[in-house]
């Protein structure tokens, strides 16, 4: 059984990043500085270095899951850490700025960071609830049985229809070739069907979400055919249905899959932007010291 | 229950050869999977792709895909098999066979003839595709290159605004948004320099002090572009750490905090000099000590002038109320001072004539008092009227012997003094005045009056300030009780606790005011001592 991140080796991270944020709120409070508190007093200069430190640290995060073969820790434990340090962080950049806000470039780092982390946490929730819904849709298999499944049920379709006149065959042909999966993480998770399909006797293709248009073809010719061909025709029709249920699991597994991966799509230029913003902020602070 | 199973495979030359596999009990698994029974290298089979066993004493293949197997060209979940039937699992091809002797069960298996290499790809593929041709690092550099060019290099050209840690205070709008007039240098803390290219600093910036201070920099204390805005240091420590106690160096009286370190007030009171026609005295005199009488030679009863049921005037019964004498200067700060002329004469008249009761002797000068009586007795004399002296007979156009003249001065003179004696000792001055007799042409003397305009002119204080928190003027300075004009009806410390607490507010215990030292004080502020 694989442990959550979120609990791994007893939270020990949660309660880190616990402390450090208690640690934080009790300096804050004892804190007397003589002025309003801001980043320029002593503690805010300190809070400042700590939130710095610690944005490198988490954005290093992306270098370290790469790394494998470091042995700085387990990567399931720094993802862990990732987690609740990233949360500790936006209570020591408020500290840090003393709850002061403008439309400055100052407040636009913070800005970036309170996006990077919300992000992050859309993430956490994904993570805590995609994988399983990804395994419950494919039952046991893996993608590539499932497309491979899907590869053998055209293959066995292409065989069917050589027992069946030219236009069957060009029938589950263009079926086949113009059946899409959505190429884009967008489309996928979108669930885009822009599967189209050529049928016999016509010029254009139409579209085929959810192989309705070749299932309707196929009723059609089945409806017309004699007794033996009408065999073979519903031969093709229950594989042709078979293929459609594969496409909504692959479709379905493509869609959770994007969802997976979409939200690093925020994550990680946001986190590029944040870095950005942060020197800049700091630049921008001792410029004008 | 004993299945054979039968591997066919072809050899090198083409021709069918087999091997034999005896199995005493089902099911056989079959799966890609290497535990099972027939272990296929197919990747369109599943790990477990689908199961051989007896059931209700026939034999069933069963599966939990969802393309299921293929029996027979038909694609089953669950199927019987008997004898001929045919199985496909992507490129393997199993077959029921009549089992022989020693067997209930029996199939073959072998690779479809035309699989070579089927498996080994496939049209369906799902790359790893971005959001629409951008990768993440595409959008990294994109967002990077947006934040250094729209937070940083434009700012620095056209709206440095943006660069603000917090807004201009508005006491430094007019210097616009030109950052180098304080930002001298880049990468440099703002100089001193640059303050005092406007400002002038008064006290507790001499070097002593500044050492005493441990501080070199007047934005260590008064710092900009924060929020709340307050340019001038409101903490409690500037002025608590070094005056917690300064008893050995300076003999002040520690002050640490306003809720319960604070001395006692002390007010500044006006002392009578020695010799007249010096300058007045100033003590500083504890609220609370015996002493803290005025001594302003006024006599004057509050407690009389505010009765509730109000007082006789010469326009009828009226209540007088604090603000009819003591009236706001313009600023709401403070009172402006008090004149006989316009607040006490409309009662205390210094009419001296009750046939002529507009006629009044001047105030503050006992000569003119006594000057203007004279004048006025000898015109009354020289007048027709023969009441008012005894007038000898004369002809038409015969002028006042010299005898005459002289015994009409003589009169008038003596008039006038028995009215200033009148005025001076029982009817007037009197009243208010401490007057004693003196030898000389004018007899009396009048001590001079100094009513104190600043009991505390150290301290910060608003009466505007504080018009919405009290009532009444009696609520601080109960002077409807004060039956003596030596009182001095200042507040002591205690009542302005009432509001103010300590500068921590952490410390008080209800909804006191958190009041800190500079809110009464000034740090570089000159003291008042000045009177009017």
């Amino acid at each position: 059984m694989q442990t959550s991140i979120l609990a791994f080796r007893g939270r020990r991270y949660l309660w880190a990043a616990l402390a450090l944020i208690v640690i934080c709120i009790a300096a804050y409070w004892i804190d007397d500085p003589q002025e309003p508190p801001n980043g320029g007093t002593l503690l805010g200069y300190a809070l400042g270095t700590l939130g710095a430190l610690l944005i490198v640290w988490l954005t290093w995060f992306g270098i370290r899951k790469r790394n494998y073969t470091s042995t700085s820790g387990s990567v399931q434990g720094w993802l862990s850490a990732h987690v609740y340090f990233g949360v500790a962080l936006l209570v020591v950049v408020l500290l840090h700025a003393g709850f002061q806000f403008g439309w400055n470039v100052h407040t636009l780092a913070f800005v970036f960071m309170v996006l990077v982390i919300a992000s992050g946490l859309y993430g956490v929730a994904i993570y805590m609830r995609y994988p399983e819904r990804l395994s419950e849709n494919r039952g046991g298999a893996s993608r590539s049985e499932l497309l491979d499944q899907l590869e053998d049920i055209d293959r066995r379709s292409r065989r069917v229809a050589q027992k069946l006149p030219e236009p069957f065959q060009e029938f589950v042909t263009s079926g086949i070739r113009r059946t899409e999966l959505g190429s884009t993480l967008w489309q996928r998770l979108r669930n885009e069907d822009r599967s189209r399909i050529q049928l016999p006797g016509s010029a254009t293709t139409v579209a085929n979400q959810g192989q309705e248009a070749a299932m309707d073809w196929l009723a059609e010719q089945q409806s017309r055919a004699d007794a033996d061909s009408a065999t073979t025709i519903a031969e093709l029709s229950a594989l042709l249905r078979n293929k459609r249920k594969l496409l909504r699991q692959v479709r379905e597994d493509l869609r959770l899959q994007a969802g997976i991966e979409i939200w690093l799509y925020a994550h990680v230029p946001l986190t590029a932007a944040l870095l950005m913003a942060l020197l800049t902020h700091i630049v921008t602070v001792f410029l004008y010291w | 229950m004993a299945y054979l199973i039968r591997f066919i495979s072809k050899n090198a030359a083409g021709s069918s050869e087999h091997h034999d596999r005896r199995l005493e009990s089902g099911p056989i698994t079959i799966g890609r999977s290497t535990d099972q029974v027939l272990h296929l290298k197919d990747r369109r089979a599943r790990l477990q792709h689908a199961a051989i066993e007896s059931r209700n004493s026939a034999v069933h293949i069963t599966t939990s895909a969802l393309a299921g197997v293929t029996v027979n060209g038909k694609s089953e979940r669950d199927a019987r098999l008997s004898p001929g039937d045919t199985i496909e699992v992507g490129a393997n091809i199993i077959r029921v066979i009549d089992p022989p002797d020693g067997f209930e069960f029996a199939i073959t298996f072998e690779l479809r003839d035309d699989a070579d290499g089927e498996y080994l790809a496939s049209k369906w593929s799902t790359p790893a595709t971005g959001l629409g041709g951008f990768s993440k690092r595409k959008i990294a550099w994109l967002v990077v290159a947006a934040v250094l060019l729209l937070g940083f290099i434009v700012p620095q050209l056209f709206m440095q605004n943006f660069l603000q840690a917090g807004p201009v205070h508005s006491a430094h709008l007019s210097i616009g948004d030109d950052c180098a007039s304080c930002h001298v240098t880049a990468f440099q803390r703002v100089p001193d320099s640059a303050c005092v290219n406007c400002h002038t600093v008064q006290r507790h910036t001499g070097p002593d002090q500044v050492s005493v201070l441990g501080v070199t920099r007047c934005a260590s204390c008064h710092l900009e572009h924060n929020e709340p805005q307050q340019l001038v240091n409101q903490h409690q420590g500037l002025c608590a750490d070094c005056h917690v106690d300064l008893s050995s160096t300076s003999g002040l009286q520690g002050a640490s905090d306003f809720l319960d370190q604070h001395p006692n007030f002390r007010v500044s009171l006006k002392r009578p000099p020695a010799i007249d026609d010096q300058p007045w005295n100033i003590e500083h005199v504890e609220l609370a000590a015996t002493s803290a009488h005025d001594q302003s030679n006024l006599k004057f009863k509050h407690s009389v002038h505010l009765l509730a049921e109000g007082i006789v005037t010469p326009e009828g019964k009226r209540v007088i109320e604090c603000t009819g004498c003591h009236t706001p200067d313009p600023g709401g700060a403070r009172m402006q001072p008090v004149s006989m002329d316009q607040h006490c004469s409309s009662c205390h008249t210094l009419a001296f004539d009750a046939d002529d009761p507009s006629r009044t002797v001047p105030h503050g000068d006992a000569p003119a008092v006594v000057q203007t009586l004279i004048e006025y007795y000898s015109a009354r004399l020289l007048d027709s009227d023969p009441k008012a002296s005894s007038q000898r007979l004369r002809r038409p156009g015969e002028a006042l012997s010299r005898e005459d003249r002289d015994r009409v001065a003589a009169e008038a003179r003596a008039q006038a003094l028995r009215i200033a004696e009148d005025l001076f000792e029982r009817r007037a001055c009197v009243t208010c005045h401490t007057v004693t007799k003196t030898g000389g042409d004018i007899p009396w003397h009048v001590e001079p009056v100094q009513l104190t305009q600043e009991f505390f002119p150290h301290a910060n204080f608003s009466h505007a300030a504080h018009a919405t928190g009290v009532s009444s003027c009696d609520d601080c300075h109960n002077a409807s009780n004060s039956d003596a004009a030596t009182d001095v009806l200042i507040p002591d410390i205690g009542v302005c606790r009432d509001c103010h607490g300590s500068g921590d507010s952490r410390r008080n215990a209800n909804s006191q005011v958190p009041s800190t030292c500079v809110m009464c004080h000034g740090f570089h502020s000159e003291a008042r001592d000045a009177y009017p």
